[in-house]
């Protein structure tokens, strides 16, 4: 809602408010003020000039040299309008002046004659279309003066971020209602409350849908000259941004910002039969103009305003072109209707033709309101389109509700807002806004609401109203009493901190992105089309095709991010998310939603850190490897129990995902199954994203894992004796497996043993082919007493031969 | 016996005084104050002495031994100092950058997160989470939001399908929640939100925390404590805040709460519209509608409901411009915070 503040000083006085105060106040009121701006500020340096002398151009047919008179100085113009002429007082832009079309004026030569400045139509001014000469002034006005001033636009524009709940202050008049309380002042009302006399000698009305249109006032003007509208109905119009059309299309856009009640003029002749009707439409009538010119498609609901055979508007939303007010036009039906507020914003919607009339009525307009409103428009049009009215008219009031009478409990407001109140506190509010109080009882009071405060309709919406009055800020500050309780965490959420925690302190990075992504990933993935994950939901209603399903998984999105980070020269990547993935799950249900957790590692192991302090590699399989192992085993689910929770295993060709280079891949196995996989990034779908670094990633399915019993911790004693360390090289065939030999280790019947680590693996020239050498590293001890050599040579030697046996090996000499 | 002594400790301290590094200090000790040193004989001839002298010479002899330990100890305290000096300034360049172990961080968004539901968990607060992908019955009906209510133009909306959307708010955790359990309430709801607009200030994801607490005789005076003493904790003691009236369909009265601009102090700036005011919190008592929905009585229970967005908060506490970096995943931007 935008106004002025001198429109709206003429129906309240603002009293000593300063601006900001004023703004401040109606802030504090629920009126949220956005701003408050000087109207024109493009116009600011313009001035009135007073044209001294017109000469010919020499050069040019249809230029003239004025001299002209700004103040106390003269200059020298070049101007081409034919109106120019002695005495005129006009409007000029001086050299340094930028116009609202952002031309700067310079002084300059026009066909080799000096012009210092322009003289300017209204349409260079952006007041008006006008541009068949320069503006005309009266003549009484002085030269040298701001052109704001003299025109009245000195104004200050103030816009105020309506709440759906007050339609009745998308008006001037309901804007200084709320004003006359803050100042205590009186509203000044251009017209009394009034009523319209039935006569229907010249035309009629029938509403047939009295539920869509519970009131249908109607008089008839006669004899109107169209034409524009005189500056002071202008003025206001600009000075809120709307364009002025003409005189009668003028006043029923001032009175609808005036009072907030929307108005229509028909062209009184182009209605057939002189009869209204309100109705729906029939079913031949499946299109209707309106007066943009746009051919409108009608569904059955739709409420319609027609005459005798055909619809002539859409009810509260547009007009039609078959009866606009035309130049020619002489009567003119004028209409003040109130429309059922959710079928003109259905309408509105489905024809996408929002406008300052449905805005109203689709929050409401005060069904009491339109003979009154009507009356103002009607001695508007007599007195600035010369018509005269026809006594009497119309006026359908089907839907009159009885008086709004509410009640309200000083003992529930006053525990509601937390504050001490009487019936006098209470009352004095609700009375300085115009609703009508008497005692019901020692507790109630019984409220009349004014007739355009149709969002009261509840005890609730009276407390709001004196919690409002009162001043948010006058209520007091406490805290709750309540009983002591503790807040049960969600399992999942905790695991989640301590996740992310752990990751963080790896050097991951955590990462956040859209639900929504392109449906092009999943192809850009690889996956085949009757892949699960390609079973996406889709939006409606996407901003863009890059965000227009919802995502089934997290790595592509990631790989964005590498991307993004490698154009701006950030090689090495540690990224990780937690997030959830969109399955769906049949019409109109919800999908599936699980949190997922997936991170990728490429570039260089110590990223950016310079060489000085750690050498210069690139990841490889063993860090995501390293990165995953550490996880499950911060979460208890590998190495702290007899038996692992979560195990790996090497995939077989069918469950390796086509995304992932099948060599280096490993799988997540718990008891209930598969729950996620890791390992290198198939380098073609690297360079889809535009990556041309390896990428190694991994990709867990986060639920399954949150519900994976984490191993208690429990103590066991620290050894008492010293431990014995053997190492052993052994070469064996490349085929086997480093699991394999640890494994067999770790499960020997060997005594003592306690832990073993492989510590070097070779290949290479100084080998067979075929043959590799692996250096392990055993660990002896007893918990009972400190081994001889006696003790641990037999249990390695043993040991020894197992491994060579079993994996046809041998021991490496030297 | 007694000139045995005075002689061993004059020339220990003699030789004492003559050690240079700490080789020649082992020496030293190993010479006199082992196990097997010329101290420990001293002690056990002391064993022959007449018992008339025995206990003067006895605490002679150990008063001498005492002195050579300490002694011993302050010469081994000026060797390390020095053999530090020496080495630092003869090898390692202490100016050289630290080899530092490599740390990532959490996202803004989380670290912010996590600091509100915080302070509201210590408040005895419970979290509870829910879905992203709503019914608009929970997202809108059960708000008091029925369909073609001009508050759905509050909420730019992405729909699924005619009754499917992702939710706008995470208010419908309010009916969830109160659908399930009942009074007393004290529950916070973290999560994603969605709305389709995108710009500087706006991206079509975000993230909010949605709260509420239910009980008997719960005023508006106490949801202004309870929000008071979160801002303050957020951002600092002592902060001006205000109430001022506003419209959700879900709660009456409805509240906006705005604090003092933290870029320019209250003075006017830019970044608040030169009010001086930033809004950071929409909050208000809940509407009777709501908790008749729920099954609640509204005579018997009165609650509050308050709503904040994440990336807003952060963006004022750590001075971010533009909101669409928090979704780029640039490093440049997550390692800083």
């Amino acid at each position: 809602m935008k106004f002025t503040l001198s429109w709206l000083k003429e129906y309240v006085d603002t009293k000593d408010l300063s601006p900001e105060a004023l703004a401040d106040h109606l802030t504090m009121l629920g009126l949220e003020v956005d701003g408050v701006t000087a109207i024109f500020p493009e116009l600011q340096t313009l001035r009135t000039a007073k044209v001294l002398s017109v000469e010919p151009h020499p050069n040019a047919d249809k230029l003239s040299l004025c001299e002209v008179a700004v103040g106390e100085n003269t200059y020298s113009i070049v101007c081409g309008a034919p109106n120019v002429r002695e005495n005129l007082i006009t409007a000029i832009a001086l050299p340094g002046t930028v116009m609202p079309d952002g031309t700067k004026i310079k002084p300059s030569k026009v066909r080799g004659i000096k012009s210092n400045g322009m003289l300017c139509s209204e349409r260079e001014l952006g007041l008006s279309e006008s541009h068949t000469g320069i503006m005309e002034l009266p003549d009484n006005t002085d030269h040298g003066q701001p052109l704001l001033q003299t025109l009245g636009l000195d104004d200050l524009l103030v816009e105020v971020d309506l709440t759906p709940n007050r339609p009745d202050c998308a008006s001037v008049i309901g804007i200084a209602r709320e004003v006359a309380g803050i100042t205590q002042s009186e509203l000044k009302l251009p017209v009394e409350e009034s009523s319209i006399e039935h006569n229907n000698a010249k035309f009629s009305v029938d509403v047939e849908n009295c539920e869509q249109c519970p009131r249908y006032a109607a008089r008839l003007i006669e004899g109107v000259t169209i034409g524009p509208s005189p500056w002071w109905l202008q003025k206001r119009l600009l000075s809120i941004g709307m364009r002025p059309i003409n005189n009668v299309v003028d006043i029923t856009n001032f009175v609808m910002m005036e009072y907030g009640q929307p108005l229509h003029a028909f062209d009184f002749d182009t209605l057939e039969g002189r009869q209204v009707i309100v109705r729906n439409p029939k079913n031949d009538e499946k299109t209707f103009t309106t007066l943009d010119g746009e051919e409108r498609t009608l569904e059955p609901d739709m409420l319609m305003i027609c005459d005798a055979v055909k619809p002539v508007a859409v009810a509260g939303v547009m007009g039609g072109l078959n009866s606009e007010v035309t130049d020619k036009t002489t009567n003119i039906l004028l209409e003040s209707a109130c429309f059922n507020a959710i079928s003109i914003r259905r309408t509105a919607r489905r024809l996408n033709l929002p406008s300052e009339a449905s805005y109203r009525f689709e929050r409401g307009v005060d069904p009491g309101g339109c003979t009154t409103v009507m009356e103002r428009a009607v001695s508007l049009l007599c007195e600035v389109a010369g018509g005269s009215v026809v006594e009497g008219g119309t006026d359908f009031y089907g839907g009159q509700r009885p008086l709004n009478s509410q009640t309200i409990r000083i003992s529930r407001t006053a525990s509601l807002l937390g504050i001490d109140l009487d019936y006098d506190k209470i009352a004095d509010a609700l009375q300085s806004i115009g609703m009508r109080c008497k005692p019901k009882n020692d507790d109630t009071i019984w409220v009349n609401p004014p007739t355009f405060r149709i969002d009261i309709v509840r005890e609730a919406d009276l407390v709001e109203e004196v919690a409002r009055l009162v001043g948010y800020n006058n209520i007091p500050t406490s805290l709750p009493t309540v009983s002591l309780s503790y807040p049960e965490q969600q399992p999942q959420r905790k695991i989640r901190a301590r996740t992310a925690d752990l990751l963080v302190s790896t050097g991951f990075f955590e990462a956040i992105n859209y639900s929504f992504v392109t449906d092009k990933h999943l192809a850009m993935m690889a996956l085949a089309d009757d892949d699960t994950l390609r079973n996406q939901l889709p939006l409606l209603n996407p901003l863009s095709e890059e965000q227009s399903v919802m995502r089934t998984m997290l790595i592509p999105s990631l790989l964005e991010n590498l991307k993004r980070n490698i154009n701006f020269q950030k090689n090495s990547v540690k990224l990780f998310e937690i997030g959830k993935v969109f399955t769906p799950n049949g019409d109109n249900e919800q999908p599936i939603e699980k949190e997922r957790l997936a991170g990728i590692l490429s570039g260089r192991r110590y990223g950016e850190a310079s060489n000085l302090h750690f050498t210069e590699e690139n990841f490889d399989f063993l860090d995501v490897k390293g990165t995953v192992e550490e996880l499950l085993q911060d979460m208890r689910l590998q190495n702290c129990d007899k038996k692992d929770k979560v195990s790996f295993r090497i995939p077989e060709t069918d469950d390796i995902e086509p995304y992932v280079d099948p060599s280096q891949c490993l799988l997540l196995d718990s008891l209930e199954g598969t729950l996620g996989h890791f390992g290198r990034l198939q380098p073609e779908i690297a360079k889809c994203f535009g990556i041309k670094q390896d990428v190694y990633f991994f990709d867990i399915d986060f639920e399954h894992l949150c519900t994976l019993q984490q191993a208690d911790k429990n103590f066991s004693s620290l050894p008492v004796y010293p431990a014995v360390k053997r190492d052993i090289a052994l070469l064996i065939p490349e085929t086997v497996q480093a699991g394999d030999l640890l494994e067999t280790i770790r499960t020997s019947k060997e005594k003592f043993i306690e832990h073993c680590e492989i510590f070097d693996v070779y290949q290479g020239k100084s080998l067979e082919k075929g043959i590799k050498s692996v250096a392990i590293s055993v660990t002896y001890r007893s918990p009972t007493k400190t081994l001889t050599e006696k003790n641990v040579n037999k249990s390695h030697t043993k040991l020894i031969n197992t491994l060579t046996s079993k994996f046809n090996g041998s021991l490496r000499e030297g | 016996m007694e000139q045995e002594i005075l002689t061993l400790q004059s020339s220990a301290k003699e030789l004492l005084a003559s050690v240079e590094d700490t080789a020649q200090l082992e020496e030293f000790r190993i010479r006199y104050l082992g196990r097997k040193g010329q101290f420990s004989s001293l002690m056990k001839g002391l064993a022959k002495v007449s018992k008339e002298d025995k206990p003067r010479l006895g605490q002679m002899a150990n008063s001498a031994k005492k002195e050579m330990e300490a002694l011993f100890v302050v010469k081994q305290q000026t060797l390390a100092a020095t053999n530090n000096t020496t080495a630092s300034h003869g090898t390692l360049d202490l100016t050289l950058p630290g080899r530092r172990p490599e740390k990532g961080k959490l996202h803004p968004v989380t670290q912010i997160m996590n600091e509100v539901c915080s302070i509201f968990e210590s408040l005895g607060f419970s979290v509870a989470e829910g879905p992203d992908v709503e019914h608009d019955h929970y997202n809108f009906e059960a708000l008091n939001i029925p369909a073609h209510h001009p508050a759905r133009d509050m909420h730019d909306t992405f729909y699924i399908s005619d009754s499917i959307l992702l939710r706008t708010h995470t208010s419908p955790m309010q009916a969830r929640i109160m659908e399930t359990q009942q009074p007393p309430l004290r529950v916070i709801a973290p999560g994603k939100v969605y709305r389709c607009d995108s710009d500087i200030t706006h991206t079509p994801m975000f993230h909010q925390v949605e709260g509420f607490l239910v009980d008997r005789d719960v005023s508006f005076a106490d949801l202004k404590g309870v929000l008071t003493v979160f801002t303050q904790k957020m951002f600092k003691k002592d902060l001006p805040l205000r109430f001022r009236p506003s419209f959700f369909p879900f709660t009456e009265p409805s509240a906006e709460v705005d604090i003092a601009c933290v870029i320019c102090e209250g003075k006017g700036c830019r970044v608040c519209k030169k009010t001086g005011w930033l809004e950071i919190l929409g909050a208000g008592m809940i509407d009777p509608e709501v908790f008749k929905m729920v099954g609640y009585n509204p005579e018997k229970y009165s609650g509050f409901a308050f709503g904040l967005g994440i990336e807003r908060i952060a963006m004022l506490k750590y001075g971010i411009d533009d909101i669409r970096l928090y979704y780029e995943n640039d490093l440049r931007f997550l390692s800083q915070f």
